[in-house]
């Protein structure tokens, strides 16, 4: 395939960390990858203000054993689904931003795209009355869409953007809407029963009918980011090159904006505005299979899952019988990401 | 710069101040100013207390409403307000000029947020061994550290300072959350009066605090005003002139977070009023460098203005005078983005 070729032919220092793996070096982060999901999966049906031991959580699926643990588990399962499917939003988001922005700070959360969809549903249910159900995500694409548009022209300016001016923009716009999701929410206790989720969000809330109507939009969203894995390597050498070679950076583009948007307009409608998730997981997954899109989409598609409901689970642990929501431990979890990437980064001035 | 060469108003020998006829002009209009608002805040509303009623009251002669509304409602609340706008108001200028990095203040770096989930620690974990104020002195000092850390250049870069500061910032406020839920279960005002800093239910000893810390700090800030302004020449005409650039940045730095988190002690971690408060005062007194009193009267300014509209605007009332200050403060971090990106300096 011929990003694998460019990818070969990269030099100098960006060429050392995109140099050719082996099949089995990729294969062994697959199935790790894969490991760490199940045992999130597991962690999610089996740990929370009730314990449930492993053995039981499998009969209770089977729909065996007493009712009170199955209702336990059953209870469980809906906030995994929306785990795994939030997740995966946030992470394949976060590795199309940074890739169509080739930006290492790109996330859905830090670029304020998720409070851009969580403002945008709040407002709607707060003035217009709509909202709620299947519309939610519907409401929440605009308000994402608006939030990129917003960062984007902002951040670029007059010298074309950087990585440094979309994050700063990220922050004014996650500032000043969150200041005005807070204020909504605190002014009309009556309408957001649950203040905090517009603000940080939580996979507490969660049930099945909430899975199944952002699954469309999910799938939509990943199956445009698949496609998006040739191409993103393509644009990882640079508008002119990728031009050069017959690649369309600003399709590339526009198609990435599509394919975020709609991840992360899913992701916020499910479970409120979640940061570092999309920063940290592509960071992490970068680092052990190189920069090549198409190993990187899929396992971050598998980690992304793996570390959002690893989080609800400790928000779930650390506090019992409360609970801390899961936009908090993200934050607290994913923030470290964003130093040590801070440190790295050779910036102008 | 004023066209007119500043007079020097002197207090012994180690402390001479400039003075600009545009500089006194300002501080004079601010202090009416703030005047005008502080009456508006203690006579407006259901509970105010009456405008002809007013000098009476003050001079001692108030009655049993009255003096509840003064002396437990709104008059702590008012000098917490005027007090802890001036000490971040004053604590950005110094960490602006010090850094030389306009956008460089205690809120973008992530210092008023890790005082908060100190002084939040404090009050919630440790309530009665540790006082708060050491809860956010230690705070502020790890989250300045941390971003020292993890710049790896200290704080001269403009945008690693930023940027480390919003990671900062994440976690304080996780912090705080993860604090105030173990604390106080499921109150979401109380939460976001933590979060975003609030002025209800004030107290006349969260106003002595603050302006205890004022009393020692704005000589010491203004002090440290002085050789700054050395320092800004470069460092080695300012170590030949007396200025003793490294002991000046760092003690200056030592005040900054002091303020800071005298600040936030009592009044939570109020976001973007110094970052704007410096910069406004400068901008209309010309001034270069951290004129300490239009600094910090420019703060209080902006602090009481806010909490009045906590108080009395239609839409906004009884929100966290925080989340103003952030709403408003934000639009003026990106009106400074736009412009630093045009200039190029960012």
């Amino acid at each position: 395939m011929s990003g694998d070729l460019l990818l070969r032919a990269r030099t100098g220092s960006a060429g050392r960390q995109t140099r050719q793996r082996s099949p089995s070096r990729r294969a062994l982060p697959l199935a790790a990858c894969l490991g760490l999901l199940g045992l999130a999966v597991l962690a999610s049906l089996a740990l929370g203000s009730k314990a449930v031991s492993l053995p039981d959580v499998l009969a209770a699926l089977r729909g065996q054993d007493d009712p009170y643990l199955r209702s336990v588990v059953d209870s469980r399962v809906p906030r995994t689904a929306i785990g795994i499917l939030a997740g995966a939003c946030l992470a394949v988001s976060g590795v199309i931003m940074q890739g169509i922005t080739r930006n290492p700070l790109g996330d859905p959360g830090l670029l304020g795209v998720n409070i851009g969809a969580a403002a945008s549903v709040v407002t709607a249910t707060a003035f217009l009355g709509v909202g709620g159900g299947a519309s939610t995500v519907w409401v929440a694409l605009p308000g994402a869409f608006l939030a990129m548009l917003l960062v984007h022209v902002v951040g670029s300016g007059r010298h074309g953007a950087t990585p440094v001016r979309l994050v700063l923009a990220g922050a004014v716009l996650t500032a000043v809407l969150s200041a005005y999701v807070q204020a909504v929410t605190l002014s009309l206790p009556a309408v957001f029963d649950s203040y905090r989720f517009w603000v940080v969000g939580s996979l507490a809330g969660a049930n099945a009918e909430t899975s199944l109507q952002v699954l469309p939009f999910v799938v939509a969203g990943l199956v445009v980011a698949a496609m998006l894995a040739g191409p993103l390597n393509v644009l990882a050498l640079g508008d002119a090159t990728a031009t050069a070679l017959g690649a369309h950076p600003s399709r590339t583009r526009l198609a990435g904006v599509v394919a975020a948007t709609l991840l992360c307009a899913a992701s916020t409608a499910a479970v409120g505005p979640i940061a570092f998730v999309g920063l940290a997981v592509p960071h992490i997954v970068r680092s052990v299979v190189g920069s090549d899109h198409r190993w990187q989409l899929p396992l971050s598609l598998l980690l992304g899952p793996a570390l959002l409901l690893a989080a609800d689970v400790v928000g779930r642990v650390v506090l019992r019988p409360q609970e801390l929501m899961v936009g908090v431990v993200t934050a607290f979890i994913g923030a470290p990401v964003l130093l040590v990437v801070v440190r790295r980064m050779r910036m102008a001035t | 710069m004023s066209a007119t060469a500043p007079r020097l108003v002197r207090l012994g020998n180690a402390v001479a101040v400039p003075v600009t006829r545009r500089g006194m002009t300002y501080a004079w209009s601010v202090t009416a100013l703030v005047m005008v608002l502080a009456v508006a805040t203690l006579s407006l509303g259901d509970l105010g207390v009456p405008l002809d009623h007013l000098p009476r009251a003050l001079t001692g002669g108030a009655d049993g409403a009255e003096a509840f509304v003064l002396e437990r409602l709104r008059g702590p609340r008012l000098v917490v307000a005027v007090t802890a706008g001036a000490a971040l108001a004053v604590s950005g200028s110094l960490f602006q000029t010090v850094t030389r990095n306009p956008l460089a203040s205690p809120d973008v770096i992530g210092l008023t947020a890790g005082a908060g989930a100190g002084a939040a620690a404090a009050s919630v974990f440790w309530s009665g061994a540790v006082p708060v104020p050491v809860g956010a002195v230690a705070g502020a000092v790890s989250a300045a550290m941390l971003v020292h850390l993890s710049t790896g250049r200290g704080f001269s870069s403009p945008s690693h300072v930023i940027i480390a500061g919003i990671g900062v910032a994440a976690m304080a406020l996780a912090l705080i959350q993860y604090v105030v839920l173990v604390g106080m279960r499921d109150q979401s005002t109380a939460l976001a009066g933590y979060l975003a800093g609030s002025l209800s239910a004030r107290s006349w000893q969260h106003a002595a605090l603050v302006g205890a810390a004022l009393l020692v700090l704005l000589p010491a800030a203004a002090l440290m005003g002085q050789r700054l302004r050395l320092i800004e020449m470069g460092d080695e005409l300012a170590d030949a002139l007396g200025g003793e650039a490294h002991r000046t940045r760092f003690w200056s730095l030592v005040v900054a977070i002091a303020l800071a988190a005298a600040a936030v002690a009592v009044a939570g971690p109020i976001s973007f009023v110094s970052l704007t408060a410096p910069q406004v005062a400068k901008r209309i007194t010309r001034a270069p460098g951290a004129a300490v009193l239009s600094t910090a009267l420019t703060g209080s300014l902006i602090l009481v203005v806010a909490d009045l509209a906590a108080q009395q605007a239609p839409v906004v009332r009884d929100l966290p005078v925080g989340i103003l200050t952030a709403g408003v403060g934000g639009l003026y971090l990106g009106f400074l983005l736009v412009r630093e990106w045009k200039k190029g300096t960012l």
